[in-house]
């Protein structure tokens, strides 16, 4: 660690590690409620469980880009973080608002958490994603532009790179697209078509960015190859990301009421979307290869690698399988979605956060460019039972879907929604049994956090 | 490192970041058109049908518009390589006004079709016209900001004989969104 | 390929490239809200319509359902429900008021939202304006 102020780094991950823990609790909850309709009926039903499970993802997430660009840009600046003060006020604000949230979720019923939040003034609540009460949401604009400010004046006046530029457009990106949350018309179609303004504009396009600047840091540090080098890649590929996702909007608006020309517009352009997920494979792969050092955190370079492979086949190769219009007439709203879902976050942006994690841990926590040999081995093997486990639910979810579709929507005598679920809950009982196996990765990455080194556990 | 013949050694003239650029254009308007053609084949005669609407002299000479365009920017590169930057400028600025003479008709185009009712939605064929030459129409606005930017630097003085990958690359581009409309061109308007 | 491949090229590529996509999709997006009065539905948007979907928010429809096949995958899509229900709206509050409180043993089941009578034909009118929305014939059939 250069500077002193990347120490507030550690908070956030702490909290990005701790989040993810209850994401995958809650994951497991509303997989039993797959199968076991009844499970925690009605104190926690399956949209309060789910609304935890996938917003706990975002703010982890957030927390984990938040803490990777306190570390990163002191770094890459050459300068003391503009104010770290702000920053520590900024992540109990964010995490107590975040865990206020989390209860009033869990306490009250959502309609309660409605009324009590105000939610007729400006009504923002009770969207995918977007769940979180007015209140939150102005919250989180509050603390994002705090944090915009605080990295945004580190690097004005400090060394611009293209790794901070980058990652500071793409955080820029995403507040600012954050602002289309509070659009909510009553006009269903226009509510949708802003919806994705913020959904598909954050997770297939600023949100790449910041995982292009990471991957970036992180690549130089691990390989020692010419910054010069992998910079220019980092702007190619993030041309190609933003050139293909911008208008690859438009595979989400086949079916919503808006015109059908985004059918062609949709398929062209998202077809193309796995081409810079394909080129940050091979960048990632390349770099590590022509690498000019040893670095002795094997574990880093294990995440960053299984990052770009595991964003080219969630993100890349499921996103593809259901893109095409004709193909997604029918897959539209089922488990392919969901199998979808799935790998792309884990692969881009669990991993992404994960990697950084990896890399920084040690020079924050152990003022050393790599934890133990034994510490590193666990962390190896999480990240092979995690990925693994991922894998397998995905394939259980696409199998699971591609019967829904069929059964449901293909066959001659389509059947009902319910009656299908029935009949497909084999693949559901597999879902969990290896989200039971992921949550068991997971424990072991904690783990890997507080182990001991062989020598120190024979001193012991 | 000679910068200046190494189109002679085979390789691609300009700044190899701007093929990646036109490989991927070139990839989004070769999709475009297999499109089209699938399209097309489902429905030849609503396609063939609409294509009369279609204003052919104004396509044709649009046609003839963007080659002239080419030409110069070929001349502008003889110019440069020739150390002459002055006629090399010249030879920009012809491009740039036979580009802007493109938008020009191919607005009055667009108008002719607007004050019709014809949009997007339309029908399929019209989805197509207006998708590809709309996005075409982009591409030569594109061009001609990329050549307006070689054009500032040609005549401060920042490209020579021994130097000049910079008109390399602007030429490579504007080539690009001429030889899109070659085929765009007989594809939509005149193949029947 | 060529020797020269510069970092400041391939920052203009980026940059140029995102500005001009991100104009184009502005573009398209401008024309979209030009065509969609014609495929909205929005002359049938009444204030009952628009209480309906206030509650369909407040109480979090989309945490189990899809509509328009966007939402939760674990409970059935309603975009279509009015249709499915055979075109009734008195079929639909029946079904949303009938729910037990303890739920279905073993069974996947509906929360009981206690909603009021004026809720009730909200959302129903709210789920009929849905199901009117020109969708480019999706869902694929009455299933959803």
């Amino acid at each position: 660690m250069q500077y002193s102020s990347q120490a507030v780094a550690k908070p956030y991950f702490i909290a990005a590690i701790g989040l993810f823990i209850g994401q995958i609790l809650f994951g497991l909850i509303i997989g039993t409620q797959y199968v076991i309709g009844d499970f925690l009926f009605p104190e926690i039903p399956f949209n309060v469980a789910r609304m935890v499970h996938t917003n706990l993802l975002i703010v982890w997430l957030l927390f984990g880009f938040m803490g990777a660009a306190y570390y990163l840009v002191p770094e890459e600046a050459e300068r003391e973080l503009f104010s770290p003060k702000l920053a520590i006020a900024m992540f109990w604000i964010f995490l107590v608002a975040g865990a206020l949230t989390i209860v009033g979720y869990l306490a009250v019923p959502y309609a309660t958490l409605a009324a009590a939040t105000g939610n007729d003034l400006l009504p923002t609540m009770g969207r995918e994603f977007l769940e979180q009460p007015t209140i939150t949401k102005i919250g989180i604009v509050v603390v994002a532009l705090a944090f915009l400010y605080n990295i945004g004046m580190t690097i004005i006046t400090g060394r611009k790179t293209v790794i901070n530029i980058v990652l500071l457009t793409g955080l820029t990106g995403l507040a600012v697209f954050f602002l289309f949350s509070f659009y909510n018309p009553i006009n269903l179609v226009l509510d949708k078509m802003f919806w994705w303004w913020v959904v598909h504009l954050w997770v297939e396009g600023v949100w790449e960015l910041i995982m292009g600047a990471i991957l970036a840091f992180v690549l130089i540090r691990l390989t020692g190859v010419d910054r010069e080098v992998i910079e220019k890649w980092l702007y190619v590929i993030i041309a190609m990301a933003l050139i293909t996702g911008i208008i690859g909007t438009g595979h989400h608006y086949y079916w919503i009421g808006t015109p059908e020309y985004w059918q062609w517009w949709g398929s062209i352009f998202s077809a193309l979307e796995p081409i810079p997920f394909f080129m940050m494979t091979v960048f990632a792969f390349t770099m590590v290869n022509r690498r000019r050092k040893e670095h002795p955190n094997k574990a880093a370079t294990l995440w960053a690698l299984g990052c770009a492979v595991m964003a080219f086949l969630g993100a890349g190769v499921w996103g593809f399988l259901h893109t095409l219009a004709p193909v997604n007439f029918y897959t539209h709203g089922s488990q392919i979605t969901a199998a979808h879902g799935h790998m792309a976050f884990y692969g881009a942006y669990v991993l992404i956060v994960i990697t950084m994690i990896s890399y920084a841990w040690p020079h924050l926590h152990h003022k050393a460019p790599a934890a133990n040999g034994r510490a590193q081995l666990f962390e190896m093997w999480s990240f092979w039972i995690m990925t693994i486990s991922i894998v397998f639910i995905t394939l259980f979810l696409t199998g699971a879907g591609i019967l829904q579709v069929y059964l449901q929507r293909v066959s001659d005598t389509p059947l009902p929604f319910m009656v299908v679920q029935d009949k497909i809950a084999l693949f559901y009982w597999l879902r969990l049994w290896t989200g039971v196996i992921f949550f068991v990765g997971l424990c072991l990455y904690v783990y890997s956090f507080f182990a001991k080194d062989n020598k120190s556990l024979a001193s012991s | 490192m000679t910068t200046s013949r190494k189109h002679d050694a085979g390789g691609l003239p300009g700044d190899f970041a701007i093929w990646i650029f036109i490989f991927a254009e070139l990839l989004v308007f070769g999709v475009f058109f297999l499109a089209y053609a699938f399209s097309r084949a489902n429905n030849v005669e609503l396609f063939n049908e609409s294509q009369l609407h279609l204003n052919r002299i104004a396509g044709a000479a649009n046609t003839v518009v963007l080659l002239t365009s080419s030409y110069f920017v070929v001349r502008a590169v003889a110019a440069i390589r020739a150390d002459n930057a002055r006629r090399c400028g010249h030879w920009l600025l012809s491009a740039i006004g036979m580009g802007s003479v493109f938008l020009v008709i191919k607005m009055f185009e667009f108008g002719e079709k607007f004050s019709a009712g014809i949009s997007l939605s339309t029908n399929t064929f019209f989805m197509f016209y207006l998708s590809l030459t709309f996005f075409h129409f982009m591409h030569v606005i594109l061009g001609i900001v990329i050549l307006a930017a070689v054009l500032l630097k040609a005549r401060s003085g920042g490209y020579s004989a021994a130097n000049h990958t910079g008109v390399e690359t602007g030429a490579s581009y504007w080539h690009m969104v001429d030889l899109v409309w070659l085929i765009l061109f007989p594809l939509v308007y005149v193949i029947h | 390929m060529s020797e020269t491949f510069t970092k400041s090229m391939a920052r203009n590529i980026y940059l140029g490239g995102s500005v001009f996509f991100f104009l184009l999709f502005l573009a398209l997006s401008f024309d979209t809200l030009g065509a969609l009065p014609k495929r909205d539905n929005r002359q049938n948007i009444t204030p009952q319509v628009a209480l309906g979907k206030k509650v369909w928010e407040e109480n979090n429809c989309l945490g189990c359902h899809t509509l328009l096949g966007e939402g939760a995958y674990f409970a059935p899509e309603l975009g279509n429900v009015y249709t499915r229900f055979g075109g009734s709206k008195e079929a639909i509050m029946g079904f949303i008021a009938s729910r037990p409180v303890e739920g279905i043993p073993g069974r996947r089941s509906m929360p009981q939202f206690n909603l009021s009578n004026e809720e009730l034909e909200a959302v129903a009118e709210f789920l009929k304006y849905t199901s009117e929305i020109n969708a480019a014939n999706w869902p694929p059939n009455v299933q959803g």
